[in-house]
């Protein structure tokens, strides 16, 4: 049974992984990251009500995670994560919103239903969208891209360090959460009064870390800003020119004229 | 500048706050001399090595590395100078890749990218670690990182090295390519262990620090077979051999 | 906060605000590089994210919840500092966890970052609480801190969700289910906060006392501030509780029934909405059954076109290693 500490960890791993097997991704990592938000934009600007406008959206999540190589099907079950969350605050439609919404087959649907699932089905089409760009990318990669449209340094500086420690201290806490679980201490949930003491313990560690790695830095010349060298794996295609502006298309025609009109 | 020592002159150092934890350190290690630095835990090694980069002042006496005195004024020649290698390589390895890590001091040099790039290739090189400059340093094994922390330091071609317990955490045979590694060094060398095992295959020179003063300064080759002297300092006499040629 | 229940103008707006914000505090940090460096603030960040891993119980709730962590890292690193250390750890957890959005990332460093260290912190913490300090006064001061910090980050998502159109609760009954579950989520944090810091004082009291040393003549000042502002919101959402007639608020902008007098109120609501429309330049399509499901069959069918893409690909992959560990 994995609890949230090992998850984190698993799933750090993985990432991990992803940054180091796809340092030289197939994919630019500006090019994805812009047709991600362009997705997500025109996405988020379908009026809820347009369902059937709005399922066609599905196909770039398809079409992506296949040129990607990344199984759909993964994705999907990833995605599924957020319904829960959504369904808490959508679920008060269908009650609060009662008029007539889509009348299918004999059967009439309700406005606030109607709106509902496509809460849910937006909900799952840009965790999809989100999903892809991490998976192919990797968070390194990422923060390239970031560097690469302007993001300031410090916090792409920020972002990488957090990522290069972040990893460090879940495995010296579940080493930690061992030795107390081991001395008959509660079992995956600590009360108030053991946790309070146990990431205090963590936080000096972090602090007397944070020491040294400032040192380590000194000693190499640290001046106040983190220089930025690169090997930069990632060039500007014809390639990305291509992608990027075939989906742009793709998503002024799904928004400004459905391909639903085929099937009147 | 070819007087590539360390001088030590009746240093005191005091934590703000805590008690006295060097008591009038005076020693210098010379040109080419590989000197090992031995004593417990607590013992103020680590303290004494932070000196030599200026990253503890002492608050009496003083320490010069060749004709330059470590103050603030010099810090950035003195860190050129003097390369540090911390006991975690985890503090030392903090960009994503180990070419950046490596990149990182040369670049803070503000040295034209060609050079840089020529210095990322050699240190790798000398330390025989050429194949993870790609690497993100959290997937390496404790002796990849030991390695790759080294190179980080070698980048900024330092004449004087100062390294503390470089060969824990590592398990037998990264202690004995590291060993293998170091020996082939021609830098000035000051290395702070706990392992007199270390110390035999390194440091032709030993110094004992017991309680922030040195107590025993000499070979290290006639010190192994003092086990009086050894039991004395309580420093653990060799059991175990690392085969090393 | 997720991208499903934010419309493109609030996001977008969202991620104004929040990249302002940021942009502010890289400027702020800049000034005060002599104590903040990058090491510290990246291990810190580290720190909150590993600890939001591991849950606590909360005392007589029989629930478990997490620390976010804003108050404790502003009592070390000043508010700014920890603004943007917090905010990329919600960067992180949206990056590599697909934890919220990525376009309501804006919308989350304001719920969560922005409101506990530049609100909360700065306006109630601080004024209230000199180090080192009792036990009670510690967990007192936290709980206050953290609780107004909450309940701001809560008053915020219902104000995204209703200006992004896409709940029909109305705002009043939406903030009367979000105060008081944060009310106890934000308790909850305050004790988690007062417990670690009051380690932290007993243990390392001088990291504490490094931010303390900042504070200047105008701490009395911030307090009055403080307090105005925070009476200023709590009589808004009482007198938006008092109206007779709740419902009636203009901000209830999905009353999609009886939207009609939406027109008639120049609120920030009709703003967003008419924003909203100008860009809904939809056809006029109806939901008929025959759209949704053909929209339904070609998603399925492209489905498994792409399943058979991907296994040939990774057989085509697997092939490729076999062969190089063949020529081996």
């Amino acid at each position: 049974m994995a609890d949230k500490l090992e998850k984190g960890i698993n799933t750090y791993s993985a990432s991990e992984c992803q940054t180091a097997s796809r340092s030289t991704a197939a994919r630019n990592p500006v090019a994805l990251l812009s047709v991600t938000l362009l997705y997500l934009v025109t996405l988020l600007s379908v009026p809820l009500d347009h369902l059937a406008a709005l399922l066609w959206f599905g196909i770039y999540p398809l079409i992506c995670s296949a040129y990607l190589g990344i199984p759909f099907s993964r994705i999907f079950v990833k995605s599924m994560a957020v319904i829960p969350f959504i369904a808490l605050i959508g679920i008060f439609n269908p009650w609060f919103d009662r008029a007539p919404g889509i009348r299918m087959g004999g059967y009439e649907l309700s406005h606030g239903w109607l709106t509902f699932i496509s809460i849910t089905v937006r909900g799952l089409y840009a965790l999809q969208a989100l999903l892809l760009l991490t998976s192919a990318c990797g968070f390194i990669g990422m923060c390239r891209a970031m560097r690469r449209v302007h993001v300031p340094a410090f916090l792409t500086t920020q972002l990488e360090m957090v990522y290069r420690y972040g990893r460090l201290l879940l495995e010296e806490l579940q080493q930690m959460r061992r030795a107390r679980m081991a001395r008959g201490y509660g079992r995956r949930s600590f009360s108030v009064g053991m946790w309070g003491p146990m990431i205090g313990q963590l936080f000096i560690r972090s602090i007397d870390r944070a020491q040294r790695v400032h040192q380590a830095m000194l000693c190499r010349g640290f001046r106040g800003t983190i220089p930025d060298w690169q090997q930069n794996p990632y060039r500007w295609s014809a390639n990305d020119t291509a992608f990027t502006a075939v989906w742009i298309l793709v998503f002024l025609l799904l928004r400004f004229l459905s391909p639903q009109l085929l099937f009147h | 500048m070819s007087h590539h020592y360390i001088q030590f002159s009746d240093v005191h150092y005091s934590y703000p706050g805590g008690g006295e934890v060097l008591k009038g350190i005076t020693f210098r290690v010379t040109h080419g001399e590989k000197v090992a630095l031995l004593g417990l835990n607590g013992a103020g090694k680590s303290t004494l090595l932070l000196h030599t980069n200026g990253l503890l002042m002492p608050t009496q006496g003083e320490v010069n590395v060749g004709d330059v005195p470590v103050i603030k004024k010099t810090l950035p020649l003195i860190r050129q100078t003097v390369g540090m290698v911390f006991q975690d390589s985890d503090d030392q390895l903090f960009m994503p890749t180990v070419a950046e890590d490596v990149a990182f001091g040369p670049m803070n040099m503000r040295l034209p990218k060609e050079e840089v790039d020529r210095r990322v290739r050699v240190s790798l090189a000398a330390v025989g670690a050429e194949e993870l400059a790609s690497r993100s340093p959290a997937t390496l094994s404790g002796g990849e990182k030991k390695r790759a922390a080294i190179a980080t330091v070698l980048s900024m071609e330092p004449s004087i090295l100062v390294m503390d317990e470089p060969t824990s955490g590592l398990d037998a045979t990264g202690q004995r390519q590291l060993v293998a590694l170091l020996k082939r060094f021609t830098h000035t060398c000051l290395i702070a262990t706990h392992d007199l095992a270390v110390a035999t295959l390194l440091c032709p020179r030993s110094v004992i620090l017991k309680e922030g003063r040195i107590v025993w300064d000499g070979r290290t080759a006639n010190l192994i077979n003092d086990l009086e002297t050894l039991r004395h300092f309580g420093i653990l006499p060799i059991d175990t051999e690392i085969g090393c040629d | 906060m997720a991208d499903a229940l934010l419309s493109t103008p609030v996001a977008l707006a969202g991620a104004g605000i929040a990249a302002t914000l940021l942009g502010v505090a890289g400027a702020k940090i800049k000034k005060n590089a002599d104590d903040i460096n990058p090491a510290l603030m990246g291990v810190m960040g580290a720190f909150v994210f590993a600890a939001q891993m591991v849950n606590f119980s909360i005392p007589g709730t029989g629930s478990s919840g997490h620390i976010v962590g804003g108050i404790l890292l502003a009592s070390v690193l000043g508010p700014w500092a920890a603004f943007v250390t917090l905010s990329s750890v919600l960067i992180i957890q949206c990056l590599v966890f697909a934890d919220g959005g990525l376009m309501a990332l804006g919308c989350n460093i304001i719920n969560m970052a922005a409101m506990s260290t530049l609100v909360a912190y700065p306006l109630v913490f601080r004024p209230l609480l000199r180090f080192p300090a009792k036990l009670w006064k510690l967990m007192a001061v936290s709980c206050l801190a953290s609780v107004v910090g909450l309940e701001a980050g809560a008053l915020c998502v219902v104000a995204e969700t209703e200006l992004s159109g896409v709940t029909a609760l109305p705002t009043a009954d939406f903030a009367m289910l979000m105060l008081p579950i944060h009310l106890a989520i934000g308790l909850g944090e305050g004790i988690a906060t007062g417990m670690v810091l009051y380690f932290v004082q007993r243990t390392r009291p001088a990291l504490l006392v490094r931010e303390e040393g900042r504070r200047t003549a105008k701490s009395i000042k911030a307090t009055v501030w403080g307090f105005g502002i925070a009476a200023l919101v709590i009589a808004t959402v009482i007198a938006s509780f008092a109206s007779s007639d709740p419902d009636g608020l203009e901000w209830s902008i999905m009353n999609i029934t009886g939207s009609t007098d939406l027109e008639s109120v120049g609120t920030v609501a009709e703003a967003a909405r008419n924003v909203q429309n100008s860009t809904a330049l939809m056809p006029d399509y109806d939901n008929s059954l025959s759209g949704i499901v053909g929209a339904v069959v070609v998603l399925a069918l492209l489905w498994a076109f792409s399943a058979l893409i991907t296994r040939h690909r990774s057989k085509k992959a697997a092939a490729v290693v076999s062969n190089t560990d063949n020529k081996k």
